[in-house]
This record gives structure tokens, C-alpha cells and sequence, in this order.
């Protein structure tokens, strides 16, 4: 069986690349191929590679707090090309300032993410979510209510 | 055979100035006029001057930028009273990257509003007139602290407001700081630095350069920071350049630290002198701490003060700091004058006046030094005839391989964690030319000790672990 394909990659003019690095080998690890767009990456770069490879999941990182400007319409970036059911992943310190987690979560589902990891250093937990989200397969993404 | 060679040199270096410097940020400086105005600068100025002084610890470098001059000159002027050796300048991150144009648009939002929204000081807007305006007065170096992959413009600006020590070179300021600057053209701007800087010393007054050793500061073998440190002080000596400090970042382990110190010095002086270039004066720079730091004030200053007792013990030249509030962003002054204190009492409190060794430390030079050895012969038996062009496919190959690099060049095949001493171990060695005893030995030390580590783990969670160390 082929392995799960990931994009994932840091985006904006965030140049914090150390957990990217760590993203990249502990999803490696867990079996997935990994694409990685590294830093400084405008969401099209996302698009363009998940189409490339026919990716599963995408999942994009932030240090610095630059996603909330640059995914607002990261979903629908991606429906544009036809690719409706791919999972979406977003993690890290995805905003400026202190909010609440779940004003950061809400806030970040509304863009279309899948999955928000706002300041939450366990990676573990989203590998174990990505591999049982990916379980259910990406054809039952939509409609489908998933929580954190 | 590419061996590094005083005919590098570039040629019609005054042309290709005029071509820089024809531009209008660059504000009319006249190189006629800038080798007058350094001719008269006081001596004190120079780096050579804090260096060449008796001194019973090292000298003390902090750093600091803010974007308007007035809070710039209450900076250097609180870290002149409170016995800073060297004054900083860094340099806000747009300037870093050649966007002038954001630089001025923040720099004007500065003033109108009153807060800051550039990281440093940026020096090409202010231009040279200002910038020597704010050092009038001054008697110590003020060095450049920046990490421009294209550092021309900025170079020519420092030199011309009296700035005569700058830090960096084309793959430390490169592969640690830019995600696509293409490598080469970062080796190419930097020969233009590193001559700019020869053509405009003289023997009693060099313009000192510095490399940046830390690199990516996350696990970053000592063999790798020793060969590119090795490896930048040859492409400077190439461009004239006579007086120069290599560098390394605190690795976390008590006996990396000693045993690199010993072999960069050492090393460093070979290699000078097997290409004809032992003129050159070297000494050797500190970095306290460069990776994560806690961020409680108590933990940080416990660091620090435990650091500039390292600083101290490697028998550093200068010792490069940090301050309590590293974690959290740009220290304020009192801040940062807090941390120049502490250092300075420490490396006063707990002088050493020459290395000490042990079977351990002499363990770790050897295996340091056959690892270094190798990397550097393997590069200078490439084909080609341009030294910089094999440092260039070095990189190509991961023949030099930075772990945590941001760059899209970099080989990210060598693997590197910490054994139970806090070593940091190379686990997977890519393409990086080390022999297969060495990589062996590697391995055996990773495995003899794991007290740092369960065995059991995944290989990222330990990686964090080693990287989060001091936190």
C-alpha cells in the first residue's frame, strides 16, 4: 500500500524553520511522505504542491502569527482547483497577540481547516488525529463535523 | 585543485564601487572622502585597539538596534558606562534583506507614532552622516551586527559612518538566514565586502571582520562550525582582509565547548598559514547560548551568568551576550546594561588564564579535529580552480550540510542529537565527508550514554528535547 502523502510547509514571510524540521521527520517517521515547502511560502504554493503530488493532507505552520492573515480563504483556495475533499491542518502560534483558544480555533475552522493546533507543542496528538482522520478517508471530510 | 589563493582577489574593486555606490541610498559617499574620515577616527574605535590591550577576561560584546537614532545614541551610550567593550549596531530585518523601501515607510511610522515597528537600527536610511553623528564622541568599536546574504550598500554605509568591525560572511549570513538567497551570489557580494574592508585598512588600523559561527544554533556539529569558520576566514584572507574573528555558539556540552574552542584556534592558524596568509590576526568570539532560552528571568540570568564562566574557560577573546529577556524580544536598555553587569562580574569573578584539558576533552579535540580535517581536505581537492566555487558545490553536495538551515539549498541529510553528556553527536552524516571511524565513534558515544534519553522514544521527540536543553 502507497503511503499517505502530506504538503506541509510555513507560511508567510515566516522564516522559523526548527519545527517545520520537526514536523517533516516526525511525520516520516509515522510512515507519511512528506512535501516539504519549508519557509516563506504564500498559500498558493500549497495548492500547487497538493496538486502536484495528489496529496492527502496539507499542513501548515506558523511562528510568528502570520495565518490568520494569509489563510482566510485557504479552503476554498483549494476547492477552486477541484480538490474539495483534501484534509487541512493548521498549527503553531497561527496569531498575533494573546486569544483565546477558542476564538483562535473558531476563527481558523471558519477559514476551512480540518484541524487547528493553536500553541499546542504535543505533535503526537496530530498524527494520531491525521492518521484517524485519514482513516475515514478524504471522501468523508465533507459535512462532516470533527472537533478537537 | 581549488585551494584558497591571495589571486582571488577582485580585480577593479574601485569601479565596481562606483557602480554600488552610484546609487541614491547611498547618499554620496565618496571613498576619497571615507579613507579620510577614517585615517582621523580616534584609535579606540578599532577593534585592534580593545584587542591588542592586556586583559585578564573577555572582551564584552552586547547587542541592540532600535529604529531612531535618539534611542540608538541613549543605548550605546548606557552600554559605554557600564564597561561594554564592544558598542552593537544590528540592523533591522527588511534592511537584512534589501527592502530599503519598507525600512524608510516603518522607520517614518516609528517617529510618527512613537513605537517601534523595525527589529534594528536601519542604517542605510539613516545614512552615513547621521550614523557618525550618533558616534561622535565615542571611543570604542562599534560593531555591525546584521545577517545580509547582500551586504554591499550596507557595508559601504557602516565603513563610511566609522563602523570598522563587521560581522558575517556568504554562508554564515546566508544558509542561517535566508530561505532562497542563491548561495553563490551571497559568496560573490561577500568577496566584495571582505575587499571593501581590506582596500580601506591599513596596518595600524584594519577594518575587522567577523564570521558568525552559531550558524542555524540547533544541534549543529562542531566539525561543520569549525570547517565554515575555517573556510571564511580563508575566502576574507583571499580579499586582503588582516584581521579577523571566528566564532562558535555555547553547544550545551561543557566539553564540546572547551575542546572547540581549542581546535578552531589551532586550526584556523594552520590552514592561514599553509595558503600564505598567516598575517592575518585571528582571535576568537564566544556566543552565549544561541537556542531556545527559558523564559523566566531567574532561569535566563542563572544561563547567563553560567555561560560567561564558559566564556571564560575557553580562554574567548570576546564573548558575544545575551540578556534576560531573550525569550520574550528586544531587551530595553537597562535590560541589556543588567546583562553586560553580570557578565563582567562573572568573567572577572572566575578568571582562567589558559585552557585546561582531560582525557575527555582530548578525546573530543581529536575526533573534532580528524572530522574537520577531512571535510576540508575533501573541498580543497575538488576540481575547479576558484576555492569559492568549491565552497559553492560543497553545499551543492552536502558535502557541508547545516542542520535546521532554512535554506532551500541545504542537503538536510546529517542528523545530529545529543548523547548523555549533552554532546551533540552526528547520528546520520548525509554526504558530509567524515571517515567511517569517526562516524563510528559518533555513533558509539550517542549510544553509550543514554541517560538523556528513554531509547525508546520517536527520533523527533528526543530531537526536541536536545533543542529545548536549556529550557
Amino acid at each position: 500500500m502507497s503511503r499517505n502523502r502530506v504538503v506541509i510547509g510555513v507560511i508567510g514571510d515566516d522564516i522559523h524553520i526548527v519545527g517545520n524540521r520537526i514536523m517533516q521527520l516526525a511525520l516520516e517517521e509515522s510512515g507519511f511522505s512528506v512535501y516539504n515547502l519549508r519557509a516563506r511560502n504564500h498559500p498558493e504554493r500549497f495548492v500547487q504542491a497538493a496538486l502536484e503530488v495528489n496529496a492527502h493532507a496539507v499542513f501548515v505552520s506558523s511562528l510568528n502569527g502570520e495565518g490568520e492573515y494569509w489563510c482566510s480563504d485557504f479552503r476554498k483556495r483549494f476547492s477552486d482547483v477541484g480538490l474539495n475533499n483534501i484534509l487541512l491542518y493548521v498549527g503553531g502560534n497561527i496569531v498575533v497577540g494573546k486569544r483565546s483558544q477558542e476564538e483562535v480555533v473558531a476563527l481558523f475552522k471558519g477559514f476551512g481547516f480540518d484541524r487547528v493546533y493553536h500553541q499546542l507543542s504535543d505533535i503526537r496528538v496530530a498524527i494520531t488525529q491525521l492518521k484517524e482522520d485519514l482513516k475515514h478517508g478524504q471522501a468523508k471530510r465533507e459535512g462532516e463535523a470533527r472537533e478537537n | 585543485m581549488a585551494k584558497p589563493s591571495a589571486k582571488a582577489k577582485l580585480e577593479r574593486i574601485e569601479q565596481y564601487r562606483e557602480q554600488v555606490l552610484s546609487q541614491p541610498l547611498a547618499k554620496g559617499i565618496s571613498p576619497d572622502e571615507v579613507r579620510h574620515y577614517l585615517a582621523k577616527l580616534p584609535p579606540g574605535r578599532y577593534p585592534q585597539a580593545a584587542y591588542s590591550k592586556p586583559r585578564c577576561r573577555p572582551l564584552i560584546q552586547p547587542r541592540g538596534g532600535f529604529p531612531l537614532v535618539e534611542a540608538q545614541r541613549r543605548l550605546t551610550q548606557e552600554l559605554d558606562a557600564a564597561g561594554a567593550d564592544f558598542i552593537p549596531l544590528t540592523i533591522d530585518s527588511y534592511t537584512r534583506h534589501n527592502q530599503y523601501d519598507t525600512a524608510e515607510q516603518l522607520l517614518r511610522r516609528s517617529k510618527n507614532e512613537g513605537k517601534n515597528y523595525l527589529n534594528g537600527y536601519p542604517l542605510v536610511t539613516h545614512g552615513y552622516a547621521s550614523t557618525r553623528e550618533l558616534y561622535s564622541g565615542l571611543n570604542k568599536p562599534v560593531s555591525l551586527r546584521h545577517g545580509t546574504p547582500d551586504a554591499r550598500l550596507l557595508a559601504e554605509v557602516a565603513i563610511a559612518s566609522g563602523i570598522v568591525e563587521i560581522e558575517g560572511g556568504g554562508i554564515c549570513y546566508c544558509f542561517p538566514y535566508s530561505e532562497g538567497f542563491p548561495l553563490d551570489r551571497s559568496l560573490l557580494y561577500w568577496q566584495y565586502v571582505d575587499r571593501l574592508c581590506a582596500v580601506n585598512s591599513t596596518e595600524a588600523a584594519p577594518i575587522h571582520r567577523e564570521s558568525f559561527g552559531p550558524l542555524s544554533a540547533t544541534l549543529v556539529p562542531p566539525a561543520i562550525v569549525v570547517a565554515i569558520q575555517i573556510i571564511e576566514a580563508l575566502l576574507a584572507a583571499e580579499q586582503g582582509v588582516t584581521s579577523f574573528a571566528v566564532s562558535f555558539g555555547q553547544t550545551g556540552s561543557v566539553i564540546q565547548d572547551i575542546a572547540t574552542a581549542h581546535i578552531l584556534k589551532t586550526l584556523t592558524r594552520e590552514y592561514l598559514k599553509m595558503f600564505g596568509f598567516e598575517s592575518m590576526r585571528t582571535y576568537l568570539v564566544y556566543h552565549q547560548w544561541m537556542g531556545p532560552f527559558p523564559t523566566e528571568r531567574t532561569k535566563a540570568a542563572a544561563l547567563i551568568a553560567g555561560s560567561s564562566v564558559l566564556a571564560s574557560i575557553v580562554c574567548a577573546d570576546k564573548i558575544v551576550v545575551k540578556t534576560v529577556d531573550e525569550a520574550l524580544g528586544i531587551p530595553d536598555p537597562w535590560i541589556n546594561v543588567d546583562a553586560v553587569e553580570t557578565v563582567m562580574y562573572m568573567c572577572r569573578t572566575f578568571p582562567c588564564p589558559q585552557p585546561f584539558t582531560s582525557p575527555l576533552i582530548e578525546r573530543e579535540i581529536a575526533l573534532i579535529e580528524s572530522e574537520t580535517r577531512s571535510i576540508l581536505q575533501t573541498i580543497f581537492s575538488m576540481p575547479g580552480d576558484i576555492f569559492l566555487h568549491s565552497v559553492f558545490q560543497a553545499f551543492q553536495l552536502g558535502l557541508l550540510d547545516i542542520p535546521f538551515s532554512p535554506h532551500a539549498d541545504n542537503a538536510n541529510k546529517l542528523i545530529s542529537m545529543r548523547d548523555g553528556s549533552g554532546s551533540i553527536r552526528i547520528c546520520e552524516r548525509g554526504n558530509v565527508p567524515i571517515c567511517d571511524e569517526d562516524a563510528e565513534q559518533e555513533r558509539t558515544l550517542l549510544q553509550s550514554n543514554l541517560t538523556r534519553s528513554k531509547g525508546s522514544e520517536p527520533m523527533y521527540e528526543r530531537l526536541l528535547s536536545d533543542i529545548n536543553l536549556m529550557v
